[in-house]
């Protein structure tokens, strides 16, 4: 386990800042641009959601190293209104935003690891992390 | 093609216009709009076909459900103007018999 | 992973040998190499990466601007990269789904196959095309102890999975009948009461049911409500629509049906459709039931077999070969 940072979504640009952490901190990891670029795009996905559906949460960062590899651990919560049928919003083709954006399967490609909880009216968290190949 | 469909509510009932094509894409639409009218007790529904000018059997059934709908519910239920084409289905499959029909228009075009 | 090393070398090659000399041969390379990155499952980031790459093996010294123009269009790629991924995971299910369908079809086929009887006296042919997999149109034959011949035809509201599902309902409820002993109109009443208490509200039948007895060379018949099919009298040389009242099968439990008649002589024809056959568009324009007439007089000198084929090849045609409903034609023809 290594050291931990975050950013508070509240308004769109804070996507920006939880992108530009992220970004920093999968190139002093070394992964490659494609990668970076990557990661990025599933940190602003996940932001992004924060702002529409619970308006107000945390991204936070985490570096985490196992035996064989290094990698970058996203954790993005918030406490608004949850998601009620996970296996739908897990689907493909299905975004409520209306098509565009990844969504959550968007995101669950880009890394290598993804793991959600959910509960109405309490919140969710999602958990996604990307080693360095 | 589209089906539009507009509701004017009266006192003792409501008078559904309909304009545009009846079928298996447009059906579940005019289904969610006449199925709650048939649930008012003591009114009378009427739905003008004068600019339907193609209907298939999913209307049929559309018709039929409602007619069911409101038998049960004891509202009165009309289908008025309808156009030869369309009217010549109530009349092979025996509807005719069964439904309120009002056929005063003939073969309108558009 | 060697294909994709394969691919990057190439790729590199290629864009060199382009630099220098601008030659189509180059560009044909890109096109085939296009396609093997599509094959190989590699995403536009990848390729703006791939690009990157082999830029800066070329030139070294590259101007220190275009790498992050380079970079700007990488990150612009992510999402098509996303978008083709999720596209080739939808063609996928989409493959899966149509394979359930066409063995739920081909069940269909075996549950409803309905072999013709072969008799001295008629001639039948059939033909039922559904207009996607799985077919809303109904027929069969039955063929009685007396050597009368029972003949169903049927039309489920809809198509596609939901009519094939009703379908098999109405199978085994006639499956259930003593179908030969039965009257026509008889047969039609048990058949609504079945329909009336299994199906939605919105869901009815059609059916026209006939039983030609050899003896008297007649033809006896009922209709629920379904398109009428034509008599082709060979004495008068005319066709007549063939006339039966009956309300639609599944909207009144109490429903009575009458019986017709019609006298059969040497080379009368009976024909039985749906309303996919009457209802054929060419293009905006709804073809005339006298435009069916027409076609089949062209061709009612051939057996019945043949007839039906020629005349669904014909509508086939007028469509586009793209059926808008479900298709069936049944040609009765009195031989003897």
């Amino acid at each position: 386990m290594g050291s931990q940072s975050y950013v508070t979504i509240m308004k769109e640009w804070d996507i920006v800042a939880a992108r530009q952490m992220g970004r920093d901190i999968a190139k002093n990891l070394g992964f490659g641009t494609v990668d970076q670029a990557r990661i990025t795009t599933a940190i602003s996905e996940l932001a992004r959601n924060i702002h529409l559906y619970a308006g107000e949460g945390k991204v936070c960062f985490e570096i985490v190293e196992s035996l064989e590899h290094k990698g970058i651990r996203v954790l993005a919560t918030d406490n608004g209104p949850g998601i009620r049928d996970l296996s739908q919003v897990m689907e493909d083709g299905f975004t409520t935003s209306g098509g565009l954006g990844a969504g959550l399967p968007g995101v669950k490609r880009l890394m290598d690891d993804f793991d959600i909880e959910s509960e109405v009216g309490k919140g969710t968290k999602i958990t996604t992390t990307k080693w360095v190949r | 093609m589209n089906l539009q469909v507009q509701i004017d509510e009266g006192n003792n009932g409501s008078v559904v216009h309909l304009s545009g094509e009846i079928d298996v894409y447009t059906a579940p639409k005019l289904k969610d709009a006449l199925l709650p009218l048939t649930k008012q007790k003591g009114t009378l529904l009427e739905v003008d076909l004068t600019h339907v000018n193609y209907m298939d059997s999913t209307g049929l059934g559309v018709f039929i459900n409602a007619l069911k709908s409101s038998n049960e519910h004891e509202c009165k239920f009309k289908l008025i103007n309808l156009q030869d084409r369309v009217y010549r289905l109530f009349q092979i499959t025996g509807l005719h018999e069964i439904m309120d029909l009002n056929s005063t228009i003939r073969g309108v075009d558009e | 992973m060697d294909t994709k090393d394969l691919d990057a070398r190439s790729y590199t090659d290629l864009l060199k040998g382009y630099i220098k000399t601008q030659d189509e041969r180059a560009l044909y390379g890109a096109e085939q190499i296009s396609k093997s990155f599509i094959k190989n499952n590699i995403l536009p980031e990848e390729i703006v990466n791939l690009h990157i790459q082999a830029l800066l093996e070329i030139y070294p010294d590259l101007h220190e601007l275009i790498q992050p123009s380079m970079n700007f269009l990488l990150e612009a790629m992510i999402s098509y990269g996303l978008a083709h991924q999720e596209y080739q995971q939808l063609r996928e299910k989409q493959l899966e789904l149509r394979s359930e369908i066409h063995l739920a079809a081909r069940m269909q086929q075996i549950l409803l196959q309905s072999e013709i009887p072969q008799t001295d006296d008629l001639d039948i042919g059939v033909i039922s095309v559904p207009a996607n997999q799985m077919n809303g149109d109904y027929h069969h034959f039955v063929r009685g102890k007396d050597g009368s011949i029972n003949i169903a035809i049927a039309d489920i509201i809809g198509k596609g999975i939901p009519a094939a599902l009703s379908m098999s309902m109405i199978k085994y409820a006639m499956d259930s009948f003593p179908e030969s002993e039965m009257s026509t109109n008889a047969i039609l009443k048990s058949l609504n009461r079945v329909v009336e208490r299994n199906v939605d509200p919105s869901m009815f039948i059609t059916m026209f049911y006939a039983t030609y007895k050899p003896d008297s060379g007649k033809l006896f018949y009922s209709s629920a409500g379904h398109e009428p099919g034509f008599f082709y009298s060979s004495k008068a040389n005319r066709f007549k629509e063939i006339e039966a009242k009956g309300l639609v099968l599944g909207v009144k439990p109490d429903t009575t049906y009458s019986q017709y008649e019609l006298e059969l002589n040497k080379d009368d024809m009976v024909i039985l459709l749906t309303d996919g056959v009457t209802e054929c568009r060419k293009g905006d324009q709804f073809i005339e039931r006298d435009e069916v007439l027409e076609v089949i007089r062209t061709y009612m000198h051939l057996p019945a077999q043949e007839i039906v084929n020629r005349v669904y090849r014909h509508f086939e045609r007028i469509q586009n070969f793209q059926l808008k409903d479900d298709f069936t034609l049944v040609i009765l023809k009195k031989v003897v």
